[in-house]
Order: C-alpha cells, then sequence, then structure tokens
C-alpha cells in the first residue's frame, strides 16, 4: 500500500503549489512595467527611440502588410522633380495615383507614414516618463531626456507637413484613451518648438560628439529642425536668429567637393547636420527593425543594376540645372553614364526606356551586404538635414527680414562649392527683390534635389498651385495629404479628414 | 497523513475478509469462426479482479470464490460472454464472432466505451487500415479515412508536417487537433513509428473532447499503440516495403521558341527593342525544361520490427524501425531518415497493483530545400526560369539567367549549393502505477516526458555564377562572395503528472455507474541558441564548424538565443450511467488553468453533456429483423483552444534589438522597449459544439450507417484588432473574434464475409460550411495570403464570409477594340486586350472597394472510399479520396518579373480583335495591371485521387510451416497511382502555411506517385 500513500500524498502537495505553478514571468528579458532600472536601460531606450527613423518599409499593425512611405516619395516623387517608375503603373499604385494627385486615402503609404511616426512618438514618451525615474548620471539623464524631445519633434514635423493637425500625443496612452482627436497644426508646431527649444541646449555640440556617437541628435541639429519648423510657419523673425547661431557656431562647413557628400565616405561629413543611419550588413529580411536602407535598391535601374528604379528624375527638372553645373553629374544618371562597378547605362540594359535615373543614393555592386538578401541592406544614410539646406533658409529668412545682402552672401556660399573652383560657371547672384527669392528658390531645387525636400518647400512658399498645378495640384487641399481611411475608423470618427479627400 | 494510511489500512482488512470458499473452474475456449481453441482469451470472474487467460489450445484454469460465481470470457473481435459456473467445475465456450463490431472497444479520452454506447462522435482507424497502404507519417492514415476530418499534406518534401482539420476551420490561429499518445498529451506525432500504433481516435464533436478542456477545442486524436495483450503468445514480426518514387506531372510550359515569341511581344507592346538575345526566337528550339532537371525519381524504404508477448503477470512489447525517404527534388538533398526504438513493459503486482513503463527513442535526420513560398524554392524557379538558359556553360559551371534579375535563380545550382540539415533526437516516455482500492475503484498515476533535441546545420558556400569575378550581368542572386555557416541546437522539454481516479459499478437493477476524476499538472519549457560565422576556411560542406572561421579576430560569432515555458494545471470529472442496455448519459466537467492566460483570466471551465439512446431495445425497433442495431445520439459541449497563444503573449515584454547603428565604423547599439500593448484578460478561444448522430446496422450487420450532423461555434477567437495608430505599439491578440462551422457527416460500410471470397467497402463524406460570424469591434476584414505575381492579397478573412476566401477583381472578358478600352473611364490605361474588370460599384474607379469574392478555398465535401477483398491467398485494397468544389489561387508565376517562362495558356493570349475573350495581351509594363489579383488566377481545385492500390499474397499453411513461420505477406503497392483534376499545377492537394493560408499555389511540391514491394512476415 505504500506506493498508494505516496501518491497520494504527491497530489495533496502539488495542488497545494498550484498558485505558483502558473505564474509565468518571461524567462528572458522584463515586462514593460518592471524594466527602467539602471543607465544603461535608458541608453536602451532612448536607443530605441532612434530606431523607428530606420522605417521607411512598415510592417503595418494588424494586417502585417508592408507599407513602404520613403521620405522621396512625398518629397520628390509626388513634385515636379521625379516620377515614380518601378516596374510599370502597377508598381506601387497607390503611389502612382498620389503623383497625379489622386491618392487615395486607404494608401498604405499613408497607414506606413503614420504609424512608424507614432510609433517614433511612443518609444520617446515612453523614455521621456521613465527616464526621469532612474538614479543616473543627472548629466547623461538631462541629454538623453533631450534626445527624445528632438526626435520627437522630428515626428511631428513629418507628421504636421503631410497631415496637418493630428493627435498631439505626448504620454503612452491608457486602453480608454485609445481614440484620440486631431489638434490643431498651429498647437503641433507649438509643441514642435516646445520640444526642440528645451532639447537645443541640452544637447552636445557635433564637435563634441566620438566618432562612436556621430548620427546621434546634436544641439546642431535640434536649432536646425527649429529652423525648419519656423521657416515653415514663414516666422522668418524666429527663423533668422536661429540660423545665425547654427552659422555662427562654426560647427559646419560646406564640404569642399559636392559629389562626395553621397559617397559611402561623405557620409557624417563636415556639412552634415542630421542624417538617418544605415548599414549593409544586418542580415536580410524585409520589415521592421532594419539597420539597412532599401532607398538603394529602390533608386537603382533595373536590369542589370538589380535594381527596381523608382524615383526617376524629370526632364523638367534635369532642365533646372544651370549649364555646366557639376551638381548635375552628381545627381542624376543620363544615358551613357557609367553606373559605378554595375556598368554602362542604356535603356536596353535597364529594360526599360527611362532616360534618367537619380544617382545620390547609387551604391556600387561592392557595397552590397556581404551576406543575406542585399535589397532590404543597402548602406547609404539618409541625409536629412545638410548645411546647404540651412544656409539657404538663412538665405531665405535674412531676404524676408529684409537683409538682401545676407541673404546673397549665404546663397553664394552655396554657388560657390558647386562651383568647385571653376569660375567659368555658375556666377555669383546678384539679383535683388523677387529675382533674389526665385534666385533662392532655384538654388534650393538644385542643390537639394532627390533629397525629398521639394513637394514640402513648394507648399511651404506658396507655389504649390503654381507649379504642380498642370499636374493636377489643387489649392486648398492637395498642400497636405488625406488622413488614412483606417484611422479614422479606428478613432471611432473622433478625426475628421482633411477637405477635399 | 495519519488518516491515509488508517484508511488503506482498514481498506486491506476489509479485502481479506472477502477471501473465502474457492474452487477450480477449467474449460477451453474457442471461436465460432474456427477450429480448436481460441488462445489469449480474457477470463475473469464478474465483480472480482481475479483472471486467467487460454493457452494456445484455448484451455483455462482459474479458482473462483462464492457458490453463484459467474465468469466474463472476453477476447477482441469476438462478442463478450458472461456464464454462471456450473456445478461440476466444466464450462466451454464457443465465443461469437463480432461482425458488428458494436462490443469493440472504442478508445475515449481517459478510457474505453464500447461502441455501441458511444454518446458523442468519434471516428477510428484501426491497425488493419493503417496498415493497408504504407504510411510514411502517422496522420497520413488519418486522410479519407475518417467523416469530417480532413488531411492535407502541406509540402510533397519527405519529412513534411500535414495539417489536419477537424470539421472545419475553428479558429484564425492554431487550427490543429490535440495529439494524445497512449494518454499523453504531446507536440507532434512525427515521432512514432506508423506500425507501432493499434488505433487512432478521433474525438470530433465537444462531448467527447470536453475532457481535454482548454486543449480540446480543435478536435482531439488519440493514439493507441501496440503493447503486448496480456496471455498473448511471444510473437516477433518483421515488415519491410522498398518503393520508387516519381512525379506524377510536369506543368506545360513555353519551350524556348515559344518564349522568345512571346516575350519579344511583351516588350514591343510596352514599347521596348525586341532583346536582342532573342532576336531569332525559330533558332531557340526546344530549349531547358527546368521541370525535368529539378525532379528525379528517389527511393524510399522502410524496416521494421516487433516483439510482443504478454502474460498474466506482465507484457512486453519491443520494436524498432528505419525509414528513409529521398525526396523526388533534389533526392538526398531532400531526405528523410526516421530510426525509432520503443520498449512498453505492463507488469502486475499480486492482484490490485499494476505498472507500466513505455519509452520511445526516435532519431531523425531531415535534409531540407527550401520549399512552399514564390521567392526561393526550386519548384518555383523550375516553372519561372526561362527556357533559353541552358542548365550549365561550356566550361560546365551552372548558366544563369539573362533575362530574370531576381528570385527565380537557376534551381539546379540552388539544389548543388543548398546544404540544410536537422537532426532530432527525441525520447517521449512515462511510466504509470495503477492500484485497486475497493471493487471498482482504481487509482492511477502516469508520469511523461517528452524531450527533444533538434540541431540545424546550415551551410551556405561561396559561389559565383558569372564569368569572372567582375561579371557586371551576373544577377545578385546568382553569386554569394562570402560563405557562412548557422548551428541552431533547441531543446523542448516537457513534463506532465496526472492522477486519475476511476469508480466502475454495476448496480443491483443492471444498470452501470462510471466515474472518472482526474488531477494534471504540465510544464512545458524550450530554448534554443542560434549562432553564425561567415568566411569559412573551406567550401566544403564537411568543414562548416563555426570555429573555422577565417576573420576569426575581427568578426565575432553572431549568437542569439531564448527560453521560454509555460505550465497548464488542470482537475476533471466524468459521470457516465448507462440504463440497461437502452440509454447511456455521461457529463464533464474540466477546469484549466494556464501560465499562457492574462492574469483576470487564469482558469477556465468547460463543460459537456451528452446521451445515447439504443432503439434496438424497444420493440418496435427490436421487431424489424432487417434492423441489427439502432441508436441515436446528442451532445453538446464546450471546449478550449489554448494551444495557439504564445507563452507571454498577456504581457508587454521589453525585447532587445531595436537597434540603431552609429558612427563611421557602424557600430550598432542595442535599443530595447516594448512592442506590443499588454492584454491581462487574455485567454482561451471558446468552441461550443452541438451534435446529434444516428448509428445502425442493417442486414445482419453487413450495411453499416454513421450520420452525424453537427453546430460548431468558436467564440472569444483570438485577433489581432488594429488599435488607433497614435498607440505607437503594436495590438495584443484580443478575444474579440467567433467562427461558425457546421457541417454533415456519413459513413456508410457494407461488408460481405464468404468462404472464400470476402470483402468490404466503405465510404465517407463531409459537407463543412465555414463563416467569420465576428471580428471585434469595427469588424476590420484580415487580409492575408499575399502573392507576388499578382503583387497584392488574396485571401479575406471578413464578417459573414468563409475564412480566408479569395477576393479580387471580377473580370469581364477582353477590350476586343481600342475604342471600347478607351470608352472605360474606370481603367484609363487600358488598350485593346487588356483585361476587363468589373468596376463593381460604378464610380469609374477600380479601388479596393471593387474587389469581390472570386473563389472559396473550402470544399462543398471532401470524401474517402475505401475497398477490400480478399479471395483465397490473395487480398486486395483500393482507396481513394478526394476533395470537391473548392478553389485555388495559383500563384506559381512571377509576372510582376516580366520575364519568366509562363503556362503555355499565354499562347492564346489575346492577338486581335476577336482571338480570344480569356487571355489578355502580353506587356512587358503591364499598364493595366492584367496581373492583379483577379478571378483569372482562380481554378477548380477538386480533385479524386487513388491514394493507395495494394495487393498481397498470403503464403499458404504448408508453405508457412515448412518454413516455421506463423504468417507471411508479400506485396505490391503504388500510391497517389492516378489524380483526376482540372487544375493546371503540379498537384491539387495544396497544403497551408498558416490557417488564413488555404489554397494558395505558391509552387507548392508536389506529393509523388510511388511503387512499392513489401514483405510481412510473423514468427
Amino acid at each position: 500500500m505504500k506506493p498508494t500513500t505516496l501518491l497520494l500524498l504527491g497530489t495533496v502537495a502539488f495542488a497545494g503549489c498550484k498558485q505558483e505553478f502558473l505564474e509565468a514571468e518571461p524567462l528572458v528579458g522584463s515586462t514593460a512595467a518592471n524594466y527602467y532600472q539602471t543607465a544603461g536601460d535608458a541608453e536602451a531606450a532612448i536607443v530605441a527611440c532612434y530606431n523607428p527613423l530606420q522605417q521607411e518599409v512598415t510592417t503595418l499593425q494588424g494586417s502585417g502588410q508592408l507599407a513602404t512611405h520613403f521620405r522621396w516619395y512625398f518629397g520628390d516623387i509626388v513634385s515636379d522633380d521625379a516620377d515614380k517608375g518601378g516596374s510599370g503603373d502597377g508598381d506601387e499604385p497607390e503611389l502612382f495615383l498620389f503623383e497625379q494627385f489622386a491618392g487615395q486615402d486607404n494608401a498604405r503609404m499613408l497607414l506606413g507614414e503614420w504609424q512608424s511616426a507614432y510609433r517614433g512618438i511612443a518609444y520617446c514618451n515612453l523614455a521621456l516618463a521613465n527616464i526621469p525615474n532612474i538614479d543616473m548620471d543627472s548629466f547623461d539623464k538631462e541629454r538623453f531626456l533631450a534626445e527624445a524631445k528632438f526626435i520627437r519633434a522630428y515626428w511631428y514635423f513629418n507628421l504636421v507637413t503631410t497631415f496637418g493637425g493630428v493627435p498631439l500625443v505626448l504620454d503612452n496612452l491608457a486602453p480608454s484613451e485609445y481614440q484620440q482627436p486631431r489638434a490643431t497644426a498651429e498647437a503641433i508646431w507649438d509643441q514642435i518648438e516646445t520640444d526642440l527649444t528645451e532639447a537645443a541646449p541640452r544637447l552636445p555640440y557635433r564637435s563634441a560628439l566620438s566618432l562612436n556617437e556621430l548620427g546621434r541628435a546634436t544641439r546642431g541639429a535640434a536649432n536646425a529642425m527649429l529652423l525648419k519648423a519656423y521657416a515653415y510657419q514663414s516666422k522668418w523673425s524666429e527663423a533668422l536668429p536661429i540660423a545665425e547661431e547654427i552659422v555662427g557656431s562654426g560647427e559646419y562647413a560646406l564640404a569642399p567637393d559636392y559629389g562626395s557628400i553621397f559617397t559611402l565616405e561623405g557620409e557624417n561629413g563636415p556639412g552634415s547636420i542630421f542624417e538617418i543611419q544605415f548599414m549593409n550588413a544586418s542580415g536580410g529580411n524585409w520589415g521592421n527593425s532594419l539597420e539597412g536602407t532599401f532607398t538603394n535598391v529602390f533608386q537603382r535601374a533595373r536590369g542589370q543594376f538589380g535594381g527596381y528604379g523608382f524615383n526617376l528624375p524629370t526632364e523638367d527638372f534635369v532642365s533646372e540645372f544651370e549649364p555646366g553645373d557639376p551638381r548635375l553629374g552628381a545627381t542624376v544618371f543620363q544615358e551613357g553614364d557609367v553606373m559605378g562597378d554595375r556598368g554602362l547605362f542604356t535603356t536596353d540594359a535597364t529594360g526599360f526606356p527611362y532616360p534618367y535615373y537619380p544617382k545620390k543614393y547609387f551604391t556600387n555592386a561592392a557595397d552590397e551586404a556581404p551576406f543575406g538578401d542585399p535589397n532590404p541592406n543597402g548602406p547609404s544614410n539618409d541625409r536629412v538635414i545638410r548645411y546647404a539646406d540651412v544656409l539657404l533658409l538663412h538665405a531665405e529668412a535674412a531676404y524676408h527680414n529684409g537683409f538682401e545682402d545676407i541673404a546673397r552672401q549665404s546663397l553664394n556660399l552655396v554657388r560657390e562649392r558647386a562651383r568647385g573652383g571653376d569660375n567659368t560657371i555658375l556666377p555669383d547672384v546678384t539679383a535683388s527683390g523677387a529675382d533674389l527669392l526665385d534666385a533662392i528658390y532655384h538654388e534650393r531645387r538644385v542643390e537639394l534635389g532627390l533629397e525629398g525636400h521639394r513637394f514640402f518647400d513648394l507648399v511651404r512658399q506658396g507655389r504649390a498651385a503654381d507649379v504642380l498645378g498642370p499636374l493636377g495640384f489643387v489649392q486648398g487641399t492637395h498642400e497636405i495629404f488625406p488622413i488614412p481611411s483606417a484611422e479614422i475608423t479606428l478613432s471611432g470618427g473622433l478625426i475628421e479628414q482633411n477637405p477635399g479627400y | 497523513m495519519r488518516h491515509l494510511l488508517t484508511l488503506t489500512a482498514l481498506l486491506s482488512v476489509g479485502f481479506g475478509s472477502l477471501l473465502a470458499q474457492t474452487r477450480v473452474v477449467q474449460g477451453t475456449v474457442g471461436g465460432s469462426d474456427m477450429e480448436g481453441g481460441l488462445p489469449g482469451v480474457t477470463v475473469v470472474q464478474k465483480g472480482t479482479y481475479t483472471g486467467a487467460f487460454t493457452d494456445l489450445d484455448g484451455r483455462y484454469s482459474i479458482e473462483v470464490t462464492g457458490p453463484d460465481a459467474k465468469l466474463t470470457f472476453s477476447y477482441i473481435g469476438y462478442l463478450e460472454q458472461t456464464l454462471a459456473v456450473p456445478a461440476d467445475g466444466k464450462l466451454d465456450v464457443i465465443l461469437e464472432l463480432d461482425v458488428t463490431g458494436l462490443e469493440e472497444a472504442v478508445v475515449i479520452g481517459y478510457g474505453n466505451e464500447k461502441r455501441s454506447r458511444i454518446t458523442g462522435s468519434v471516428g477510428t482507424i484501426d491497425s488493419k487500415e493503417i496498415t493497408s497502404m504504407p504510411v510514411l507519417r502517422t496522420e497520413q492514415a488519418l486522410q479519407g479515412r475518417a467523416a469530417g476530418v480532413q488531411v492535407t499534406q502541406n509540402s510533397g518534401q519527405p519529412g513534411s508536417t500535414q495539417s489536419i482539420r477537424i470539421r472545419g476551420t475553428g479558429s484564425l490561429n492554431n487550427a490543429e487537433p490535440l495529439f494524445v499518445v497512449d494518454g499523453i498529451p504531446q507536440s507532434g506525432i512525427d515521432y512514432l513509428n506508423p506500425a507501432d500504433i493499434e488505433s487512432i481516435s478521433v474525438l470530433k464533436d465537444a462531448a467527447s473532447a470536453a475532457i481535454y478542456g482548454a486543449r480540446g477545442g480543435n478536435g482531439v486524436i488519440l493514439v493507441t499503440t501496440k503493447k503486448g495483450s496480456a496471455g498473448a503468445p511471444p510473437q516477433i514480426s518483421y515488415e519491410t516495403y522498398y518503393g520508387i518514387q516519381e512525379p506524377w506531372k510536369y506543368m506545360a510550359l513555353l519551350n524556348a521558341e515559344e518564349y522568345g515569341i512571346l516575350m519579344n511581344e511583351s516588350r514591343v507592346a510596352a514599347g521596348l527593342a525586341p532583346d536582342p538575345l532573342l532576336a531569332n526566337p525559330a533558332t531557340l528550339g526546344e530549349g531547358t525544361d527546368w521541370q525535368d532537371e529539378i525532379f528525379q525519381r528517389a527511393p524510399i524504404m522502410n524496416h521494421s520490427f516487433s516483439y510482443t508477448q504478454g502474460s498474466s503477470v506482465g507484457s512486453t512489447a519491443i520494436t524498432g524501425s528505419y525509414f528513409t525517404q529521398d525526396g523526388i527534388i533534389g533526392g538526398e538533398k531532400g531526405n528523410f531518415e526516421r530510426y525509432t526504438f520503443r520498449v512498453n513493459t505492463t507488469q502486475t503486482g499480486g492482484e490490485r497493483f499494476r505498472m507500466g513503463q513505455n519509452v520511445n527513442i526516435t532519431h531523425l535526420n531531415r535534409s531540407a530545400l527550401a520549399e512552399n513560398n514564390e521567392f526561393t524554392t526550386p519548384v518555383v524557379r523550375a516553372l519561372n526560369m526561362d527556357p533559353t538558359t541552358p542548365v550549365t556553360r561550356p566550361d560546365g559551371e551552372y548558366a544563369y539567367s539573362q533575362f530574370i534579375d531576381s528570385d527565380i535563380a537557376n534551381p539546379a545550382n540552388q539544389i548543388a549549393t543548398t546544404f540544410d540539415d536537422w537532426t532530432t533526437n527525441r525520447v517521449v516516455a512515462n511510466a504509470f502505477a495503477e492500484v485497486d482500492l475497493l471493487p471498482g475503484l482504481s487509482y492511477r498515476s502516469t508520469f511523461s516526458v517528452d524531450y527533444s533535441l533538434g540541431s540545424q546545420r546550415i551551410f551556405f558556400p561561396t559561389y559565383d555564377l558569372g564569368i569572372g569575378a567582375n561579371d557586371p550581368n551576373r544577377p545578385a542572386y546568382e553569386f554569394r562572395p562570402v560563405n557562412s555557416v548557422v548551428r541552431a541546437e533547441n531543446q523542448w522539454a516537457n513534463w506532465q503528472w496526472e492522477q486519475v481516479a476511476r469508480y466502475d459499478r454495476e448496480l443491483k437493477n443492471g444498470n452501470e455507474l462510471n466515474l472518472i476524476a482526474g488531477y494534471s499538472a504540465l510544464k512545458n519549457t524550450y530554448q534554443n541558441v542560434v549562432a553564425s560565422r561567415d568566411s569559412l576556411t573551406t567550401n566544403d560542406p564537411e568543414q562548416a564548424f563555426l570555429d573555422n572561421s577565417l576573420n576569426a579576430a575581427e568578426q565575432s560569432p553572431r549568437a542569439s538565443g531564448g527560453w521560454g515555458e509555460s505550465s497548464f494545471l488542470s482537475s476533471f470529472l466524468r459521470g457516465s450511467y448507462a440504463i440497461g442496455d437502452e440509454w447511456n448519459v455521461s457529463a464533464t466537467v474540466r477546469r484549466d488553468g494556464s501560465s499562457r492566460f492574462g492574469i483576470n483570466n487564469r482558469y477556465g471551465w468547460f463543460p459537456s453533456a451528452s446521451v445515447a439512446w439504443n432503439l434496438t431495445e424497444r420493440p418496435w425497433v427490436d421487431e424489424k429483423d432487417w434492423i441489427e442495431f439502432l441508436k441515436v445520439r446528442a451532445s453538446w459541449g464546450m471546449n478550449g483552444n489554448a494551444d495557439g497563444i504564445g507563452n507571454y503573449d498577456y504581457t508587454s515584454i521589453v525585447i532587445n534589438g531595436l537597434n540603431y547603428t552609429f558612427g563611421p565604423d557602424q557600430q550598432q547599439v542595442n535599443g530595447a522597449g516594448p512592442v506590443v500593448t499588454s492584454n491581462p484578460d487574455l485567454k482561451w478561444e471558446t468552441v461550443s459544439q452541438s451534435n446529434i448522430g444516428v448509428d445502425a446496422d442493417l442486414f445482419e450487420g453487413k450495411f453499416n450507417i454513421i450520420l452525424d450532423a453537427f453546430v460548431k461555434q468558436t467564440n472569444d477567437m483570438l485577433a489581432v484588432v488594429p488599435i488607433a495608430g497614435v498607440v505607437g505599439f503594436n495590438p495584443s491578440p484580443t478575444n474579440v473574434a467567433s467562427a461558425r462551422n457546421a457541417g454533415v457527416e456519413l459513413a456508410l460500410g457494407y461488408q460481405h464475409v464468404g468462404e472464400d471470397f470476402s470483402y468490404n467497402i466503405n465510404g465517407n463524406v463531409s459537407v463543412i460550411r465555414n463563416k467569420v460570424t465576428n471580428l471585434g469591434e469595427g469588424g476590420q476584414p484580415i487580409s492575408s495570403g499575399n502573392v507576388f505575381g499578382s503583387g497584392d492579397f488574396t485571401a479575406l478573412t471578413e464578417i459573414g464570409m468563409p475564412m480566408a476566401y479569395f477576393h479580387g477583381f471580377e473580370t469581364a472578358g477582353v477590350f476586343q477594340t481600342q475604342a471600347e478600352a478607351d470608352a472605360n473611364e474606370a481603367q484609363p490605361d487600358a488598350v485593346a486586350g487588356d483585361l476587363i474588370f468589373v468596376d463593381q460599384n460604378g464610380d469609374g474607379v477600380l479601388d479596393n472597394d471593387d474587389k469581390v469574392m472570386i473563389g472559396n478555398p473550402h470544399p462543398d465535401f471532401t470524401y474517402g472510399l475505401n475497398f477490400n477483398a480478399s479471395k483465397g491467398p490473395f487480398d486486395l485494397n483500393v482507396f481513394l479520396q478526394g476533395s470537391h468544389g473548392n478553389d485555388l489561387y495559383n500563384g506559381i508565376f512571377r509576372y510582376d518579373l516580366n520575364m519568366t517562362n509562363l503556362p503555355i495558356s499565354a499562347l492564346e493570349r489575346w492577338t486581335g480583335e476577336g482571338s480570344t475573350n480569356e487571355q489578355p495581351r502580353l506587356s512587358h509594363t503591364d499598364p493595366n495591371r492584367n496581373n492583379r489579383v483577379s478571378d483569372r488566377f482562380v481554378e477548380d481545385g477538386s480533385y479524386m485521387r487513388i491514394k493507395n492500390v495494394q495487393l498481397g499474397y498470403n503464403l499458404p499453411e504448408s508453405v508457412l510451416d515448412r518454413l516455421s513461420l506463423e504468417k507471411c505477406r508479400v506485396y505490391l503497392a503504388a500510391t497517389n497511382l492516378f489524380t483526376f483534376t482540372k487544375y493546371s499545377g503540379l498537384d491539387p492537394e495544396v497544403g497551408t502555411r498558416g490557417t488564413l493560408e488555404i489554397g494558395i499555389d505558391r509552387g507548392f511540391y508536389p506529393s509523388p506517385r510511388m511503387f512499392m514491394a513489401g514483405l510481412n512476415v510473423t514468427f
């Protein structure tokens, strides 16, 4: 009978400890509720804020669909600088419709932009809520918090310029708060200004960064974002002193050779104010959490060049360049050019009749990922803010404040660099009045071409209807994109669609 | 503790006092169908534990107590008899053959039940059916055999899994049933040797499966392995077969000349010049048949032995097997090997104590080629590769395509450069001890472990199909400049401890009461380590070890790993009450707790009730002599489905790897944060099901009918319902969705037993309708099945419709003239020859709102038909199985890549007004998107397959005696001999890649046709 007794006893003993038996805390990792404890946790939380910046092909939450939403989709393809390209009109058809100003509010590219922006904001909010409670070096703590504010401002800037007023979320939401109404565009801009004003003095100068920190937010980057924020609101009196502060900081200089800026060696160069960092060796899958960019493969020609052939420069864009401007050759591949180590560009070799391809994000076969799928693993950093951009905004701000000399001075600095020592081309601008403003606009288009600025510049300058009207742009509607219809549904109707969509 | 001891002591004393007046009974037991004695018959004094077995000549001897002793004689396949012991102590018995199987014990959850008393819906497959065809995997034995059970091969590659749906797809998540082997829930049964299986029971209705509570929602498959039956003489048997497999179908594709003509036409239509390499199509000839290059004949072989014996004090079964199968693609690059060894022993200690042990050791090796996607598989590459490319260049190197720049690499080269090997070592073992406490009351404790180690080694060799290292034309898919090796080690360790008390009692009025109460605890843990390193010193796959990396100094190996665990704690109770032979009522309740459930819902209750009414006991049925047996059944129950829930889905885990790269050295810095929201309410999916059924045996049992109708409602189905993007994190699954499966199942059988010629024929048919009834707030439909050739999702799951039905554009022919195309405002880019897509809402724009149901992947009905005949020494089995009315989405062709090969139907393309109204023109840029998801790619997936034909010959007695053999049978068999289908792809039996990916053919690995010869010997 002894075994029976043991069995019965075992059962009783077992029943006694059942509560603990079912409590399964994760064996690896922590839950969000008990994570943020050490300085190391704080640093990892901040890096997580940077991570969504790399999302340009986003796995949409819920559906799991992949959405491509590069900065150049909105800034270049929707503008007069570039055509969509791809294998035909059916390749990224939603983008094709936006290019013709007939885009729909169910487009995945909008959802991708929306969701990755708010994902980025959520990590910033999480860091801002939890890092203050961590016992750590107060200087580092201040800097981390400032980085989170900078990134949050970056996302709200993208949101407000793309969609107008959006829900203003500054804390992590409880389930009862998931449905949020739109804030006004003014409220978003205010928040951007507040975050950047608070962040800038707590961030290090670029010169104070160690090599291994390049790519992190700096005082210059926060000020440049603030400059852009003022410029986009035409707050020129506020813009000018910020622009002067950046220029006067001595932190940045124009790289002598324009073409070098877009090489891998030119990354984080002397004129780099903020770049989204990418690398080519992160393994290979599609979707979120990659360290590589898809821009390289998307913008390379098809056929033997192994790309997808998007963002094709238009004739109009190519003809904007003044005769002999070396920036054209650094921006656009024309038939007969050699595409790096991938061979001679002929339309036959690409399999498509297009005459131009973008060059700034072209990479050689030799620079492809050493293993895994090379397509999602492009190495090129995304040059978000360059010093030339700041100089041209400085010129614009000076112009609007009535300082034409200062405006010409900054404008001509940019032209001088472009000249590359060849005084037969790109003479200094001497114009004044409206001609000077046009010269600044012209310079922005060629200097910053195919870097994702054009559409937004046209809108903020109030010229979009003039320039893009023939392409279908309707004033009062197409300055901003529609709010994704799925987000309107999920807001329980709290979000109202933009007019005209 | 003291109380317990006292209690047991008292019980012992109580038993002792019952022992009184004994006498010996002797006699012989025979069978109605045979001469001489029947060995191994169980003889038990009714109401006691006293038992004996008949010897080889059918003789027995047993000591009985009491003056009114009765003996019960039972033997598998014969009707049980209970007789009073005559005064002289001599009792000879002839047992009647159980033609109808009414007395046959059917394995149900935690016990057995006589077929005549079953109250639920239980499908059974016995070892005879399993061995009537060579079964490569245990699950395969179920295909077409049991009504309501749909088994689909997920791939024809050796060692692939099968997907099983019992009574339809009952979940958006995990829809696979629970496997229980000899009473122990198992994760997968690929470790079993099919020859070891005694029987399989499929618990289909909720009442039958309710005793498995939170894990029984998708139905339960109970597998019982062979044991040495008590009283059976020692027996050794050996089985072997050898066979050759081959592909049974090639797809009809363009040859090189046709390809050249069509590609030129396609380029010209897009404003491009004809490709210079295709300038003269007539000279291209047939070109390469890539299907010939990947498919081959491949061997399959099995050896299996078993030893069984049993006596009154215990039993032993020892079995072992070796199985090997090469793939019809890649041969040994797709090899699967299985070694199994099993020892099953039972011991009897005295009259009231029993123990048993069962140990399985399995070693599996699997080499695998990529399968079932449209990017990297040999199948899809062979079907899409242009036929103008030769397999190899004149210098002997593999060639690459001049036309296709992504995904579609040379499949022959791919096979040659694939080294992907899995090894699994698994021990599944259990031990039980059982004691009889009181007459009718027993208690059993079982401890079981399932320990599995899985190792994977993948080697990626360096190769370069370019002509020299700097060939600018080589596609990125055709060179790998750096080799690398990946090693992965996985460990699954599961244990379960279960206590079951059982009480069986025949009441004075002849009614029977059975009670079962149990308690079980279960824990699963999983750990893994993955490491990889590149730049190995050699390209020799045998030398592909992590330490052989050249740049060990600079490059640290990449390593990752994880660890997870889950636990279940359950208690359950079942009571059955039989009123005579007429009524049987049963009810169960189970309570399950799991660590996977959220803190607010840690325990769930799962009740069921069922009743059977044996009408044969009523005079108005009994008097009809054409009715042998008639029973009606009804059941209702509630189960859970918890196996699709992740271990930590209820909480929000901070994960690492949200990295970012800083600095010119591209330093990856770790970022960490949560990715999903948490859900403290997370719980099982609730499946409630009602079932009614009729079992009838007519015309002396020659004709059998089993008819069932059911409604199965799944509520609380887990779905990831999108939340507002402003939250910033991904939503975690919530219990919001519902679906309903309703159906009818019919099984019919006829058997004829003759002197020399016997045959039986059994058929079954199942009709199931599937419908999604709720998808949570907002009812947002779920898109799935993204097919690259069409560039979009092909399936939609939405309320009121079948799960994952095909969703896309309806076509309405081809624009015959340019005027017709121009007049269509919804298709601004269409020209003559393009497809007309129906603008369903007439708003002049073709968009998502114009997509409609273009097909249903769920069949109207599925069926199986099995015919067995024996005449003299010969026996024949023919088994066919099929599916009717299901659609397939043909996503094999990579239209997105412009220059891939095309099916022969492309020759029927539109070439001018009136040429065709079916196939559109070809255009390189496809501005009208003729290749978008539409009914153009939906095909009828109905098929009927002659799954097995087997002809056997049994050596006659005279020869057997001379060879000292008990039994010897040789046979020839053919599997998948013929398949009747209209589907154009390689195989209509398209498996699933996930619950919401049904019937989408991305170039599935087809099932082979096999021819085999086999031998079964019993010594």
